[in-house]
């Protein structure tokens, strides 16, 4: 259809992300460096989530299960196991792929509201066993052998997010999968008609959006050295990415991108000014989702798009221009003998 | 007699206490129209549904191109070559016109460029090339029943169940889309049509089979049917409104 403007998109990508490697080189101040790096983090995040909630149209509250998964599976193995920190990460991001394939056959099958309180009560099931049970330490949480060295985790996780961007792109934006995912959250009774399996777009969907978030986990969990049930298991970290994804745009990679960068500029100023009032800023993010449902439903990103859309000549869908003679529907003459002839 | 394409062997539908379909059996041949025909609710969508694997039948069999399909999903039959349209039409409405055609063509060129150029030839023959990249959500009634027609072409199938196709469109668009299933008949796919306009099934059907109240009352040409006085008395009996 467009690829060269798509492709300009991605040559896009590819600059912002070289940019960001260089980041470290210009900024020596661990506490930015530390504030960027989680907020690659929660780009992370955001872009799993959305691969659910934007491209296949199932809003999972429960997307923070494999955020903690992927943080405490690769803790274990590299405190317990003693294995090298890569090999715990990717062992971490195959447990969190499989927790969502067992999480998904049962799920996937509800519709809509259903699956958003599957997922949750699940999580939340989760929550509380890493909270009573001992090999995760319980409310005490897990510490890891800290690694003082702040540019490592810098690079790991824009290597992760960016991968997962890349990769992401590819599958959803280029490869017939994201197309065939699409069809499937506009109807899927009528992508069946089409040769396409639902239940199998949708496990492979849950699990790709899984493993971002499990990675995520793994590289925090080593990162900030202490893990525990309510920052790695909160539901807090679905919250926020739900917001991140609707705030920037759903169904696209570049909404929650936009999104989690400016809900996670946001939530830094707020705890490094306003960390007094801290109860306001669940009532503000409650808010911003209320407002942006509400008068952003395509997001920032949307909003940008129909801006330009106005300034441009082309008319919008609604007025079809000049549409064929005889493409009107109505009771024509065929329909009203129909009509007479049933009766 | 070639061997049949479609054979539909005694089969019954029941949901809970109700009979939608009781005991029906019929035989297609490659490249045939079959008009499917009866008065609301006589159980035409449902033996649609359960031909293209959206219910199992609760007795019988249906065996496509000699192989028993009974209780296969719909994504299984669509690979075999069993094309549908729906009768409420369901169209991707977020998607644009391309892109609703486009998933289709996926089933027989999984590469997304062949597709989307497949999907393209069924755009320029079903007329609806020029709003390609449109919503198909702003589509009218009558570019939606054709997109819906599109997209079970872009299977490539060769069998093709039409739900209602026609219903709903003016003279002109009548015209036109029953030109279109001549065309495609003529290009050896197999039709079996549901449709309440009688002129336009009675002209394009080789055979009809009639159903009421999920019973089947009459089968043959469509001549002898219209002559058929349970077939009279179904459509237009005093019991019917």
């Amino acid at each position: 259809m467009v690829p060269i403007s798509k492709d300009r998109r991605l040559l896009g990508a590819v600059v912002v992300v070289g940019v960001a490697a260089l980041v470290p080189a210009v900024v020596h101040d661990t506490f930015w460096l530390r504030v960027v790096t989680e907020a690659y983090m929660w780009i992370g995040l955001a872009l799993g989530f959305d691969v659910l909630a934007g491209y296949t149209g199932y809003l999972n509250f429960g997307h923070q299960a494999f955020f903690g998964i992927g943080a405490y599976a690769t803790a274990l193995l590299m405190m317990r196991a003693h294995w090298p920190f890569p090999l715990a990460l990717a062992a971490g991001g195959v447990v969190g792929g499989l927790a969502a394939l067992l999480l998904g056959i049962p799920t996937l099958r509800l519709r809509g509201a259903y699956f958003a309180i599957a997922t949750w009560a699940v999580a939340r099931a989760v929550q509380q066993y890493a909270l009573v049970a001992t090999f995760t330490g319980g409310a005490d949480g897990l510490r890891t052998t800290p690694y003082l060295n702040p540019q490592f985790f810098y690079y790991v996780m824009l290597g992760i997010v960016a991968a997962t961007f890349f990769v992401l792109w590819f599958l959803l934006e280029r490869a017939p999968f994201g197309l065939k995912l699409k069809a499937v959250r506009e109807d899927q009774e009528s992508a069946k008609a089409l040769g396409l399996n639902p239940t199998h777009l949708k496990l492979k969907a849950f699990i790709l959006s899984a493993v971002p978030a499990a990675l995520c986990g793994g590289v925090f969990a080593w990162w900030v050295t202490f893990i525990d049930p309510d920052s790695t298991l909160g539901d807090l970290l679905s919250d926020q990415a739900l917001v991140m994804v609707v705030f920037g745009g759903m169904g696209t990679l570049v909404g929650p991108v936009i999104g989690a960068v400016i809900i996670f500029a946001f939530k830094t100023l707020f705890w490094a000014y306003l960390s007094a009032y801290e109860v306001l800023y669940l009532i503000i993010l409650g808010g911003v989702i209320a407002l942006s449902v509400v008068f952003l439903p395509d997001g920032v990103l949307g909003m940008a798009f129909r801006r330009r859309a106005r300034r441009a000549p082309e008319p919008g869908p609604e007025s079809e221009p000049g549409p064929e003679p005889g493409s009107e529907p109505g009771p024509g003459p065929a329909s009203v003998s129909a009509r007479e002839k049933e009766a | 007699m070639a061997e049949p394409i479609l054979q539909v062997e005694r089969v019954s539908k029941v949901f809970g206490g109700l009979t939608a379909v009781n005991d029906i059996s019929f035989s297609m041949q490659p490249g045939e129209i079959l008009g499917l025909i009866g008065p609301n609710g006589a159980g035409k969508t449902t033996l649609f549904n359960v031909i293209s694997g959206y219910y199992a039948p609760t007795r019988g069999r249906v065996f496509f191109q000699g192989r028993d399909v009974s209780g296969k999903p719909p994504y299984a039959l669509a690979a075999r070559g069993i094309g549908r349209t729906f009768q409420v039409v369901k169209p991707f409405a977020g998607l644009t016109v391309l892109e609703n055609i486009t998933i289709a063509s996926f089933l027989k060129h999984p590469r997304r460029h062949q597709a989307e150029q497949a999907a393209w030839k069924v755009l320029e023959d079903t007329g609806l090339a020029d709003r390609a990249n449109k919503q198909a959500a702003s589509l009218t009634l009558a570019g939606r029943k054709r997109l819906e027609i599109s997209k079970a072409l872009a299977l490539e199938p060769s069998f093709l169940l039409l739900d209602e196709v026609v219903a709903g469109l003016n003279p002109t668009e009548v015209d036109r889309t029953i030109e279109l299933i001549l065309r495609l008949r003529d290009n050896g796919i197999t039709i079996l049509v549901v449709e309440h306009i009688m002129r336009v099934i009675m002209g394009i059907s080789d055979r009809l089979v009639v159903l009421n109240f999920g019973q089947m009352i009459a089968e043959g040409k469509p001549a002898e049917v219209a002559a058929n006085p349970g077939v009279v008395q179904a459509y237009l009996g005093e019991e019917h409104e």
